[in-house]
């Protein structure tokens, strides 16, 4: 098989996996989810030796290339991306089979393998209208992800997200459409050639980028984030927070970087970069004053996209790096910090932040996991965080912008007093009457496997960052 | 004023219609329908863009993107009233309960 | 000179109706509001030479979302009164709009009047697509790979709309005794079928196709879930999800057949794009009508004068 029909794969194998996985009912869905993701996987892995060792590859769906037909490209940051959803998200998942009953077992595995499917395809896609099919595929799994407990929490979580959602899709495709009708053309690619100033490509920055915005979710417009992230089931909050909220950032950064970079003006910069700080002091502050301990994570969430937005005050090729670097960490290290809150919750019953109290020596795992998880959002070395905010801080030095780096810095220290907020009650003497239900093992290690990857992120960047660097010479 | 530009005007004040309405809703369901309209207004612009040709067939791309357009809005709306309804179910049940009635599907009907 | 009045009539009722819609206080009335709005923008689709989304429009976009969204309102008016259908009244809101249309107005009044859009690319490759009409050309050829996605859309929104509601799969109640509509409905059934099965044969050459077919197989579902003992159909019977997963299936293989022996995704042999299409369009017309019909649970009486009077 030819290299590029290797970009077939990584979409093609979640999706017949969730179409087998439905057909065949209830008895084999674990069986056809394990075997399709371990499938989708090997894929992912196999695009990205090719793109290492090749180069970019691009292929014309249908045969017939832009304008007529879509395209696919693998650059280093795709296949990132793709390698980041391959495996943190199976990793949440497997531990979502022991957090979840029986009966959902059987919605979440194929619902999970249409999100990966979809993320897979949103991260290959080079055409803008097909990058909203993926959005919307991505959108409707996740509601029916966060409703599939259907309690009244999920229930609303899920019709919440839903209705934040549609509208930022239907911004988007509003901007699709106004670029279509001036340039007649889909394909990013051949819309970044033609883009020029004038007041269509300025109103479609503006509302794509408000609609991507909205689904991030960028400051102010995370109102619906801390209650959606709290209603859903700790594991599905987990790919919400780790990838799937990562699905519009990245178009949005394929857009500013690849599209609408003549219109790129510093005012532009400046004004996503103050909502993005803003995301990082507001949302820190937050984490600190809950009182429920997956709030606490969840504002961190709303913190943590901020700092991906300083990227574009600066909207060099080494803050790109150090956006897309945390972008990856983030995906580990909040992942292990949400199943570790979901371990929590199953041992102990309770969802205040004091419930941690001397769980530590009960839960080692657990809490080693949230601690290496806290060290990569605090941006503490050895860590994915701390790489990653070593380069936006060299970059906003080297740019002269050095008041992002004064964010970066307060950021990580408040982002330290919220992780040692629960760290400490975690070491406090165990409350007496509260009784500790045990953990199954594998339930344990999933959390620190993330947490781990977060960590060997901070200690090997060099493959990550060489990758990052392809399809970058242009 | 060409056609085109009279319908793409049109659709555009049904989105902004749609969009704000959906921010100043409380209930779902006029949420849900907010939402649809404001697809529908979209969707119209995009209809509206095929036909600035006056002579010819009009261009059939905006056509395919128009019913895939229709066919994730009526997915998303048909998912939006699941939720709403099983809520609504959930809501009945418990009130229902609160007030003694043993079956709470028949709580539902005659609440 | 009537043209240009009709033009205009229809560009102002609608966005006008949209308004009313979200306006009414009276939930019943808003979704009646709505199915208006949708069949004055399935005739303003029509005045744009768009008879393929006119089909869909008004069969999907305004009569199943509409039926839909009516048969929503027997389950939420039980919703508590504290959360009022209407919406309080903030003068942000219609500043907003009002910001929001002259923004997007400006940039729409500066496209260029006169674009073919890629009309002429379309026509040009038109021989070598397997059909003749260029819209499903697009949609199963040169853009074929949304038009798979969009069938895992529709999976995903079946999917998660049953896991919501999977005790709602109950037989109607008490379907209709009315003998006159049980007639009617097994009359219309051989018709519906013959109709569905035109749509799809004439898509290949005019308007119609899979979605056109599949609504119209729908909407004679919905009227059966109506009028017959039958019920919705259930994922757990394994002769629904064969009827449901066929078609993706199908679909599936046919884009990777490709790959196989050197090509991309979904690129078709010249010679053999027509048929494949057609094939491919015939089993999705199933999974589409499944799903569409999936969408409607089981049937409750509704309670339209009720809810015709909403706490405000």
């Amino acid at each position: 098989m030819s290299p590029t029909a290797w970009m077939a794969w990584p979409v093609i194998l979640p999706l017949l996996g969730a179409v087998l996985a439905l057909l065949v009912g209830r008895k084999g869905v674990r069986v056809v989810a394990g075997v399709a993701s371990v499938a989708t996987f090997t894929a992912s892995a196999v695009l990205t030796w090719e793109v290492a060792t090749r180069g970019v590859l691009r292929q014309a769906i249908g045969g017939w290339g832009p304008p007529l037909g879509i395209e696919w490209r693998a650059d280093g940051l795709a296949v990132l991306m793709l390698l980041t959803i391959g495996v943190v998200g199976p990793l949440i998942s497997v531990h979502a089979l022991d957090h979840l009953g029986d009966r959902e077992d059987r919605e979440f595995l194929p619902l999970w393998l249409f999100v990966w499917c979809a993320l897979n395809a949103l991260v290959l896609s080079a055409d803008a209208f097909n990058l909203y099919v993926t959005l919307e595929l991505v959108t409707l799994a996740s509601v029916a992800l966060i409703a599939v407990r259907r309690d009244r929490p999920g229930l609303d979580a899920g019709l919440r997200y839903l209705l934040f959602a549609l509208p930022g899709s239907l911004l988007y495709l509003l901007g699709v459409a106004l670029l279509y009708g001036l340039y007649s053309a889909l394909d990013l690619g051949l819309l970044g050639q033609r883009i020029t100033p004038g007041p269509v490509a300025w109103v479609a920055a503006g509302v794509m980028t408000l609609g991507l915005c909205l689904k991030t979710p960028l400051f102010p417009l995370h109102v619906w984030l801390p209650p959606t992230y709290t209603g859903a089931p700790t594991p599905v909050t987990a790919l919400l927070s780790a990838l799937i909220s990562k699905g519009s950032y990245y178009v949005l950064l394929r857009l500013w970087l690849e599209v609408f970079t003549p219109i790129l003006d510093w005012q532009v910069g400046q004004f996503l970069g103050v909502l993005g700080a803003a995301a990082v002091l507001w949302g820190s502050l937050l984490a600190l004053s809950q009182s429920q301990l997956k709030r606490v994570v969840a504002y961190s969430s709303v913190a943590q996209i901020g700092y991906m937005f300083l990227l574009f005050p600066m909207a060099t090729l080494g803050a790109r790096t150090g956006a897309v670097y945390l972008v990856v960490s983030h995906a580990a290290a909040k992942a292990s910090m949400f199943v570790a809150v979901g371990n929590i919750h199953q041992a102990v019953g309770i969802t205040e932040l004091g419930g941690v109290q001397g769980l530590a020596y009960r839960m080692p795992f657990t809490f080693l996991a949230m601690a290496l998880g806290g060290i990569s959002l605090i941006g503490m070395p050895p860590s994915g965080g701390f790489i990653a905010k070593w380069i936006l801080l060299e970059e906003s030095i080297w740019t002269g912008q050095w008041w992002w780096g004064l964010v970066l810095l307060l950021g990580g220290l408040l982002a330290s007093a919220y992780v040692f907020r629960i760290l400490r009650g975690s070491f406090l003497p165990l409350p007496p009457g509260v009784t500790v239900r045990s953990i199954p093992l594998g339930n344990e290690l999933a959390p620190l496997a993330l947490a781990l990857i977060a960590l060997v992120l901070g200690l090997v960047p060099w493959f990550p960052l060489e990758l990052l660097a392809v399809g970058t010479a242009r | 004023m060409n056609p085109w530009a009279v319908y793409a005007l049109s659709g555009v004040a049904m989105f902004s219609v749609g969009l704000v309405g959906l921010f100043s809703h409380e209930h779902p369901v006029k949420r849900i329908l907010a939402s649809n309209i404001a697809g529908s207004g979209v969707l119209l612009v995009l209809v509206a863009l095929a036909r600035r040709e006056p002579t010819g067939a009009p261009d059939p791309v905006p056509h395919a993107l128009v019913l895939t357009g229709i066919v994730v809005s009526v997915s998303a709306t048909a998912l939006g009233v699941a939720l709403a309804r099983r809520i609504a179910r959930i809501d009945a049940t418990a009130k229902a309960e609160s007030t003694g009635a043993s079956d709470p599907e028949a709580g539902g009907g005659s609440a | 000179m009537t043209a240009a009045l009709l033009d205009a009539c229809l560009a102002l009722c609608l966005p006008l109706l949209a308004w009313l819609v979200l306006r009414t206080e009276s939930l019943s009335q808003s979704v009646v509001l709505f199915v208006a709005m949708g069949l004055l923008s399935a005739l303003a689709w029509a005045r744009l030479d768009a008879p393929d989304i006119s089909l869909v429009e008004a069969a999907v976009g305004t009569g199943l979302t509409g039926a839909l969204l009516m048969h929503t309102l027997s389950w939420t008016d039980e919703r508590p009164p504290d959360v009022a259908a209407r919406a309080r009244h903030r003068p942000w809101a219609v500043v907003a709009m009002a910001a929001l249309t002259g923004m997007l107005g400006w940039a729409v009044l500066s496209l260029p009047s006169d674009d073919p859009g890629l009309t002429r690319e379309v026509d040009a490759h038109l021989a070598e697509s397997g059909v003749e009409h260029p819209v499903t050309a697009v949609l199963l050829n040169y853009r074929g790979y949304d038009t798979l996605l969009e069938i895992a859309v529709l999976l995903v929104a079946v999917l998660g709309a049953r896991a919501v509601n999977p005790r709602s799969e109950r037989t109607t109640p008490e379907p209709s005794r009315d003998p006159l509509t049980g007639e009617l409905f097994r009359m219309m059934t051989p018709a519906l079928l013959l109709v569905a099965g035109y749509l799809v044969w004439v898509g290949e050459h005019g308007p119609g196709g899979a979605f056109q077919a599949g609504a119209i197989l729908a909407g004679g579902g919905v009227v059966a879930l109506l009028t017959t003992r039958l019920g919705t159909p259930r994922m757990s019977s394994w002769r629904v999800r064969w009827a449901l997963l066929t078609g993706p299936l199908l679909f599936i293989g046919a884009a990777v057949a490709p790959l196989f022996s050197g090509r991309a995704l979904l690129e078709y042999r010249e010679a053999q794009a027509g048929t494949v299409i057609f094939v491919v369009e015939l089993a999705l017309t199933v999974s589409i009508a499944m799903v569409l019909w999936m969408f409607f649970p089981g049937m409750r009486p509704a309670r339209a004068e009720r809810s015709g009077k909403e706490p405000s």
